[in-house]
């Protein structure tokens, strides 16, 4: 396995990064649990629960600044994301909703702060369980709402078509709730962190081989640098950005298994 | 959810894809299984349609 940096030690040949950058070695011995991602999921937990003990434990009227940054994430994420999508349910799912995203956030910006550098959700088993439990809520509150029959009638049949019709039609929709929704979602996620993290490789590691090179290399290379930098804060935006749409259509599921009418 | 302008949005993207996957997925199965070239393309206008007539029920009428 070759990791991060050892091109460097390849000669003069640019190696550019591919998918093999992502598989990293286990940090102790042989054991396959103790990878970088592992480690940085723990880290994110870690990391949010103290800012938000901290954020919430001196609760005051004139908030402090710290109180300040951890209401207002929860207030964008509860009004944005949970009642104007869900409805008058919604407080029930805000729980789930915050956590979800302000996970995703944090464990994408892993992707872009100095020595951590590596976005958890590029290795996909963890976008894909984060999709399954979605998934999983989805389904069970609109069964507990709706009552099995009636919740699986309402995804299969669409009333007002006449019946042969539903031949076409109940295989969309079956592929719509069951497959393509999760994947998409975890999908989505994967891909966006795992083409982010592979630019700013290219670029940087880019920029550090044409400063070994030869002196008009050299002068080549501040470009590359300055690519990258300019990517990295681009890359900001994507990480918010797919936190943001991942709980965004986590929410709209919900409130679609809500919803009365199809 | 259709009187929410972004869900509708996703539940269409969700259909448009699932449609031709699934019809188109049949398709090819046949084609494989027949020796035949023609059922993906057919599979996969068929499963486009579908998915058309599909978001036409939900959000058009």
């Amino acid at each position: 396995m070759r990791s991060m940096y050892s091109f460097l030690a390849e000669g003069d040949e640019f190696v550019p990064p591919s998918s093999r950058d992502f598989v990293l070695p286990p940090i102790f011995g042989d054991n396959p649990y103790s990878t970088k991602p592992i480690f940085l999921v723990f880290l994110s937990v870690i990391l949010l629960s103290l800012f938000f003990v901290m954020a919430s434990r001196k609760a005051a009227i004139v908030p402090s600044k710290m109180q300040f940054a951890g209401e207002t994430v929860y207030a964008y994420v509860r009004n944005e994301l949970g009642r104007d999508i869900i409805g008058h349910e919604f407080m029930r799912f805000v729980p789930y909703l915050f956590s979800l995203f302000t996970f995703i956030l944090v464990n994408n910006w892993f992707g872009i702060i100095p020595m951590l550098q590596f976005p958890t959700m590029s290795r996909i088993s963890f976008a894909y369980v984060l999709g399954i439990i979605t998934f999983a809520v989805f389904h069970y509150v609109g069964i507990r709402h709706h009552g099995i029959i009636k919740y699986l009638k309402d995804i299969l049949f669409m009333p007002g078509v006449p019946k042969p019709v539903y031949i076409l039609l109940t295989p969309i929709e079956v592929a719509t709730y069951l497959i393509v929704r999760p994947l998409t979602l975890s999908l989505r996620l994967f891909a966006n962190m795992f083409a982010g993290h592979l630019l700013l490789m290219i670029f940087i590691l880019g920029g550090e081989h044409l400063l070994q090179g030869a002196i008009t290399l050299k002068l080549v290379s501040p470009f590359a640098f300055a690519f990258g930098i300019a990517l990295t804060f681009f890359e900001f935006l994507v990480q918010c950005l797919q936190a943001y749409i991942f709980t965004l259509l986590t929410a709209l599921y919900i409130g679609g298994a809500l919803a009365d009418e199809h | 959810m259709s009187q929410n302008n972004e869900g509708a949005a996703w539940t269409i993207l969700g259909y448009l894809l699932s449609g031709p996957l699934f019809w188109g997925g049949v398709g090819y199965g046949l084609d494989t299984w027949l020796g035949t070239g023609y059922f993906l393309a057919s599979g996969l206008l068929l499963g486009m349609g579908a998915a058309l007539y599909l978001v036409w029920l939900r959000f058009g009428r």
